[in-house]
């Protein structure tokens, strides 16, 4: 069963001579909650207004639910489609009940009355978005938070398989914000409602939406789901700004950090502070995560392929030295993951079991503290537990930390150290 | 809320009202010069109707007959006519500006009535069709030249901007203006009666006044009455209403043909009379919500019984005097308007 709830395919829209949307395609699933984005003027809201058909396009179809919207009725549109709209400026006095009343509009004949079970359905759609108590309440003396959600209200009367919604939130304190996007996905998940909401802010967007849309000057840029469209350089391509994304340690969803423009902010130091971290076998992930997190330029090796920390490593977007599953390290590998502790402002030793196999990892930090670099052993096993080699490890491992080096306990520890040393660069500079 | 009918059933409200229009057009009928009781005008109204004529008593003096049928009656039944088409435009305009300030002669219809009206009065124009003298013809032409003009203007690509609209009206309406009054520069001794008429009034109007205003009247109301409820929908704005469905654009022309239509009627039979398109929506909006499917029928009922008693005040006041109604309704609509406007003050603070 073909479960389309919406495609638009190939559509051009323009104010006179100038494309606002050029050659836009993509589909929607049946109970979809897909976020569209971009920054200002890339067509998100012409995007809704054309598939509302408030805008007619210059050319390309639109499919609601299997029929071409330019062989439907408005009617016909508005018993599948609801919007809910940026600007809600009502000047009279409607009752609550009456506004939300009228989404029964598109499913009455002219001069027919409502009747009892389209109050019914009103009123279902006001427990939903809970404005019941509002009802006998006047349209213009609700706050915006609760004009919202009678809109929301009103919209689900209308009992749309599809639902758009422009900017939803953008007038709205936090936790409004959040009442009214746990309410859509709550309505895309259990009554398989179809929701496309154009979002200003990214990391709601990524977090409450399953799919995201990325316009870019009136053109599909990215598409696919948060993780994959919600990328640092995606953001520098569209909206020029440079921004830190990173994992929510929870929702496991892309989050996005602007970083400021001053040249003195404490993250761009960070964001040019790079660390190159020494790991294996999945000792190091917990690692690699934080110093991502918190803003490093961070770099890993020699990792197995295919190992738990090579895999973080990948799923964070860090670049590794790698050497075949299971084999040991060779010449080569022990260069090039030298070379990048050389390049790297501070080398990370984590706390990894060693083997033959990897020593030549351990041979590399030595190698790169004696030459001076500044070196973090972390060490929150002893040596001798972690040592598989008959007690050579141990020996380079004695030899490396008579060098100055910082030997730490825990992660963070590891962060105490870092940020210092981040401090004393750039007094140093 | 001193009268609030928001609960009330369609048919009660509309039922009381016919009830309380009937009652106010009986008693405008019987005080002038010449008092005549209640009793003996719905005995003379309901022997012209062809069925009942042979149940009734013939009981009164024929000059009661005379002053009744064919002075009084049709002046009140012009007023009631006037009233209501300007009540009912005023509502109609308002929701389609979705301003509550804007009233019947927003686009300039009056402006364009009241130069037809001037250039019949100054170049003591001579024609006369159906009964009706060039006054009211010509600013009925006036007025609907006036609208064609507006509208052509205010029409973008097939689209009526309602922005647009205001603004194409603000500028012919001055245009209009300047040339009514360089007329009533170079009217002369016709100044005076020109002067009169932009002032508004029902004196000496008869049938025929009538019978030329009740084809519009019924034309306009339909045609408003028909898109009631898409007219509530509008109110949400214009996207908010194509989102459920109504085709906006047309609905948008229609009503504004309908309302203008309306207008030119009123304005063409009695002058330009302030107020009353302009009061009469917000009071009953106040009483009965902005459901325009309750609204517009009530806001009719209210506007006639208004310039019926503005009438009759303006006829008996100053008695034999007659004064304009227009200064009646300008006198009685400023001071609430400024009550309202307080009151809006008051909310928002």
């Amino acid at each position: 069963m073909s479960a389309v709830a919406l495609q638009i395919h190939d559509i051009i829209c323009s104010y006179g001579s100038r494309p606002v949307l050029d050659g836009i395609t993509f589909r929607i699933n049946k109970g979809d909650f897909v976020g569209i984005i971009g920054p200002n003027g890339s067509g998100k809201t012409t995007l809704l207004k054309t598939i509302s058909r408030v805008l007619t396009p210059r050319s390309g179809k639109i499919v609601l639910l299997n029929k071409d919207i330019n062989f439907m009725t408005r009617p016909e549109i508005a018993r599948r489609l609801a919007v809910v709209a940026q600007d809600n400026r009502i000047d009279f006095d409607f009752t609550v009940e009456e506004v939300v009343l009228m989404g029964r509009l598109p499913h009455l004949r002219r001069f027919e009355k409502e009747s009892q079970k389209d109050l019914a359905k009103a009123h279902k759609a006001m427990e939903l978005t809970r404005t019941s108590h509002l009802a006998s309440r006047l349209i213009t003396e609700l706050s915006g938070g609760e004009k919202q959600r009678v809109m929301i209200a009103r919209a689900l009367t209308q009992q749309p398989e599809v639902l758009l919604l422009d900017e939803p939130t953008s007038h709205l304190d936090i936790n409004h914000q959040t009442e009214i996007l746990d309410l859509m996905k709550k309505l895309s998940r259990e009554n398989k409602l179809t929701i496309a909401a154009v979002l200003h802010d990214l990391n709601t967007a990524a977090h409450y939406c399953d799919y995201l849309i990325l316009l870019s000057e009136g053109k599909v840029f990215a598409l696919g789901s948060p993780q994959e469209v919600i990328t640092a350089d995606n953001i520098k391509a569209v909206y020029n700004s440079d921004v830190l994304v990173t994992n929510h340690p929870v929702y496991k969803r892309p989050m996005v950090t602007p970083l400021s423009r001053l040249e003195e902010s404490p993250e761009r130091e960070m964001l040019n502070f790079s660390v190159h971290v020494v790991g294996g076998g999945g000792a190091a992930s917990p690692l690699l995560q934080k110093l991502v997190t918190s803003g490093y330029r961070v770099t890993a090796g020699v990792l197995n392929i295919s190992d738990s920390d090579w895999q973080k490593a990948k799923a964070l977007g860090i670049p590794v030295v790698e050497a075949p599953p299971f084999s040991a390290i060779t010449e080569k590998g022990y260069k090039n993951n030298l070379e990048l502790m050389q390049k790297a402002d501070a080398v990370i030793l984590a706390s990894i079991p060693f083997g033959f196999g990897n020593l030549k990892n351990l041979e590399a930090v030595l190698a790169a503290a004696q030459n001076g670099r500044f070196t973090i052993v972390l060490e929150e096993d002893d040596i001798t537990r972690r040592d598989y080699t008959d007690g050579e490890a141990s020996k380079i491992y004695y030899n490396l930390i008579k060098n100055e080096v910082y030997i730490v306990h825990s992660i963070k520890e590891v962060l105490d150290v870092l940020a210092q040393e981040v401090k004393k660069c750039k007094g140093g500079n | 809320m001193p009268f609030n009918l928001r609960k009330t059933s369609w048919r009660t409200t509309v039922f009381i009202l016919f009830l309380l229009l009937t009652g106010s057009m009986v008693l405008a009928t019987g005080i002038g010069a010449v008092r005549i009781n209640p009793v003996e005008i719905l005995k003379i109204f309901f022997s012209r109707i062809p069925l009942l004529s042979s149940i009734i008593v013939h009981d009164w003096p024929q000059a009661d007959e005379t002053i009744i049928w064919l002075i009084r009656l049709p002046r009140v039944v012009l007023a009631a006519l006037v009233g209501a088409s300007l009540a009912v435009a005023g509502a109609v305009f308002q929701g389609l500006f979705r301003n509550p300030m804007a009233d019947p002669y927003i686009i300039g219809v009056s402006s364009g009535a009241s130069l037809g009206a001037a250039v019949a009065i100054v170049f003591s124009v001579d024609i006369n069709i159906l009964g009706l003298s060039a006054v009211p013809l010509l600013a009925f032409i006036g007025a609907l030249l006036t609208l064609i003009v507006v509208y052509r203007l205010s029409k973008v690509g097939g689209n009526v901007a309602v922005l647009t609209l205001l603004l194409a009206g603000i500028a012919v309406s001055s245009l209009l203006s300047a040339a009514v009054s360089l007329l009533m520069f170079l009217g002369g001794e016709k100044l005076h009666q020109l002067i009169f008429w932009l002032m508004g009034g029902f004196s000496g109007r008869q049938w025929n006044y009538v019978k030329m205003g009740i084809p519009y009247f019924f034309l306009g109301s339909a045609a408003v009455f028909f898109y009631a409820r898409d007219l509530n929908a509008m109110l949400l704005g214009e996207e908010p209403a194509q989102h459920l469905g109504i085709d906006v654009e047309n609905v948008k022309k229609i009503l504004l043909v309908g309302a203008s239509l309306l207008t030119a009627a009123a304005v063409s039979c009695g002058g330009v009379i302030g107020f009353i398109g302009l009061i009469i929506p917000h009071i009953v909006r106040i009483m009965i919500g902005p459901d325009h499917r309750i609204l517009l029928p009530a806001v009719a009922f209210i506007g006639a019984i208004s310039l019926v008693a503005a009438d009759a005040i303006a006829r008996t006041v100053l008695a034999p005097m007659e004064i304009p109604v227009g200064i009646i309704t300008t006198l009685c609509g400023g001071p609430f308007f400024i009550y309202l406007l307080r009151q809006r003050k008051n909310k928002a603070l």
